[in-house]
């Protein structure tokens, strides 16, 4: 029994810490609440049973990545979400071109930028700019390599840059 | 002693100033912390004292900053639930 004592105080001490980074993770793949509970309870169940086999070593990494195969095998089961959340629709501006009123427009067409985006570069500007992952965590989540989460991201970024750009903010290289 | 391009020739190059194209290939990198601290402190030498370059960094940060107020607060209900899942697992109640 010492040995189910030794794994259940791996799991708490490994897996408990990372709950709130897996519950944002699960957001971003799945883009609906009751579905990112799901992904979580399910990476958890996966994760137990496995904390024997765990080294202990980059507990965040070893999690992302079983969250990752725990949501491919669901999604293999479920049929793709369609459903787009139609929130955040830009705000009319005032004829006033005050400074807070430009700063929310840059804000709104980012932000509009950002829903506009294709699957794979919406989803990593959600994983490092939203969520907080390094690079290297982003590549486990997706199962690509560093240098794939860097052109995804550089990609997704110079679209909403240059989009910014063309309404007449923002500056730099042409 | 040498000296002007002749001895920029012999400067390390890391000593050397960062070009704006060399700027450019890793600024994102540089951004998101993802970067070595001596190229770092190259880089922050170039953005300051190259215009475009400078604006163009000011521009990604400005993205980056909007971006980030998506981050919202977790449901605390959702948390608990997760939490209270976990616990039960390693309590062997679930």
């Amino acid at each position: 029994m010492s040995d189910q004592r030794t794994s259940d105080a791996a799991f708490e001490q490994y897996v408990l810490p990372e709950l709130e980074v897996m519950l944002r993770v699960a957001r971003s793949l799945t883009r609906n609440a009751a579905d990112a509970e799901d992904l979580v309870q399910d990476t958890l169940v996966r994760a137990y049973r496995a904390i024997d086999r765990f080294d202990g070593q980059y507990p965040r990494a070893w999690l992302l990545t079983i969250m990752r195969n725990t949501h491919i095998n669901s999604a293999r089961r479920r049929r793709p979400e369609l459903l787009r959340d139609p929130d955040n629709a830009p705000e009319q501006a005032a004829e006033e071109r005050t400074d807070d009123v430009i700063e929310q427009q840059i804000d709104g067409r980012i932000l509009e930028t950002l829903d506009g985006l294709d699957e794979p570069f919406r989803t990593i500007i959600e994983l490092v700019d939203i969520d907080g992952l390094s690079y290297a965590e982003a590549a486990d989540v997706l199962d690509v390599p560093v240098g794939t989460v860097m052109s995804r991201l550089h990609r997704a970024r110079r679209r909403i840059r240059d989009q910014l750009v063309e309404a007449g903010f923002g500056g730099g290289r042409t | 002693m040498a000296t002007g391009w002749f001895a920029r020739l012999w400067q390390p190059a890391t000593d050397r100033p960062m070009t704006c194209h060399q700027v450019g290939a890793v600024l994102q990198r540089y951004l998101d912390g993802e970067i070595d601290a001596v190229t770092a402190t190259r880089i922050a030498a170039h953005l300051d004292v190259c215009r475009d370059c400078g604006m163009e960094a000011e521009t990604y940060e400005r993205i980056k900053s909007t971006l980030a107020t998506r981050r919202t607060e977790l449901p605390a209900d959702a948390v608990a639930r997760l939490r209270d899942f976990a616990t039960s697992l390693s309590t062997g109640s679930a």
